[in-house]
């Protein structure tokens, strides 16, 4: 997939998912700001790594559950790198409560990142990819916004909103040559969902068809993909990378 | 033709806008009445003329435009529902055809939009064109 003369938006972008995905569309020639929020040394070793294999890169400080941080950072990627064509919506974080213990600012703090980084960030972009009539938006979500666990409804909730948000957005924004797409991790093992899967890894790796966890670079696979033209026909998609896990009824089996 | 210089670029972005065939947009059509216009088929065309003319027109620029600056209570009756005498000599500004329709103390505010044609949209860009340019 080559994204030669592409410039890419990464919200969240020093760590975890958003920094694999960073690499990748580095890798497929894309020049990638990516933003931090409180992880400047990590954003900054990202932005090195990338020129160190030839790549155009920069970090970005910003709060994209803030949409005059989410315009700003909008604003000076186009100042750095000399245009905009794609946005990756991948900020996010988890607060996980039971709900019976779960207070209000539990589940405001995660949908003011997770959703309103997506809904910051859109619209943010609008106005210069809809003059430009090119653009690819793609929602970094989760299985987790089409099915439930235990503790994470603030956090699904989130997610199915991001969804619902992406399917809208897609439909609204077709004519205007702007795709939207959202990509739907399964368990991927990074520092955000360490906890979980410190604590039942091997349980629930036993139970997903793959019989392993996603990588993050299966994850930035897919966002490449979305991002390049050759992803040109789809639009409003929620794709899984989840090894089958949310495909199946139960364990797929007896037991 | 007024500003018949920049006709073929609004006809081609209502045309496209609205999935219509150019012959299909005169320059008498009223965008949202006869043509069928929403708002975000609006939106779509101040976009494509953006590109075509590079003059650039917010959604929100119509209706201040239409308004001409004259404050809310000298423009209409919001008791009885209708656009004043200062309001109506704005509109046949912007507006022209207005003048030929008898709605002298009968236009509605909320109708106003509602009369705009591509000829109107043609001199509003031109009107633009000119600002940017001089």
């Amino acid at each position: 997939m080559n994204l030669d003369d592409r410039v890419v938006l990464v919200t969240g972008g020093a760590k975890g998912i958003g920094r694999a995905i960073c690499l990748a569309l580095a890798g497929s020639g894309a020049s990638v700001a990516g933003t931090y929020r409180s992880s400047r040394a990590e954003a900054e070793d990202l932005v090195r790594q990338i020129e160190a294999a030839g790549g155009k890169a920069v970090a970005l400080a910003g709060d994209v559950s803030d949409a005059g941080d989410a315009a700003s950072v909008v604003a000076r990627t186009i100042a750095a790198l000399g245009g905009l064509h794609v946005l990756v919506n991948n900020a996010g974080i988890v607060k996980d409560v039971l709900i019976f213990n779960m207070e209000p600012a539990d589940w405001q703090s995660v949908m003011n990142v997770n959703f309103g980084g997506v809904f910051n960030g859109t619209k943010a972009v609008l106005d210069h990819f809809m003059a430009q009539r090119e653009g690819a938006i793609i929602n970094i979500s989760s299985v987790m916004g089409e099915r439930g666990w235990i503790g994470q409804a603030n956090y699904s909730a989130s997610k199915g909103a991001i969804n619902a948000f992406t399917r809208s957005a897609a439909v609204e924004l077709a004519r205007f040559g702007i795709r939207v797409n959202a990509v739907l991790p399964g368990f991927a093992p990074t520092e955000m969902v360490s906890g979980l899967i410190d604590k039942g890894g091997k349980g629930i790796k036993r139970q997903l068809p793959l019989r392993r966890f996603a990588s993050v670079e299966d994850v930035a696979a897919l966002t490449t993909f979305l991002a390049s033209p050759d992803s040109a026909y789809i639009t409003g998609a929620c794709l899984p990378v989840d090894g089958g896990g949310s495909a199946q009824l139960g364990l797929g089996r007896p037991e | 033709m007024a500003n018949e210089e920049f006709f073929p670029q609004v006809r081609e972005a209502v045309a496209e806008a609205l999935g219509l065939d150019e012959d299909e947009v005169t320059a008498g059509a009223t965008l949202l009445d006869e043509l069928g216009a929403e708002s975000i088929d609006l939106l779509d065309m101040l976009f494509r003329l953006e590109r075509t003319t590079g003059v650039k027109i917010q959604a929100a620029d119509l209706a201040d435009y239409v308004q001409g600056g004259i404050p809310d209570e000298e423009f209409g009756d919001e008791e009885l529902d209708v656009i004043k005498p200062a309001g109506m000599s704005q509109l046949k500004t912007v507006m022209p055809q207005l003048a030929d329709m008898d709605l002298d103390g009968k236009l509605q505010p909320e109708k106003v939009m509602s009369y705009f044609t591509v000829q109107n949209l043609v001199d509003l860009v031109a009107s633009r064109a000119a600002t940017v340019s001089s």
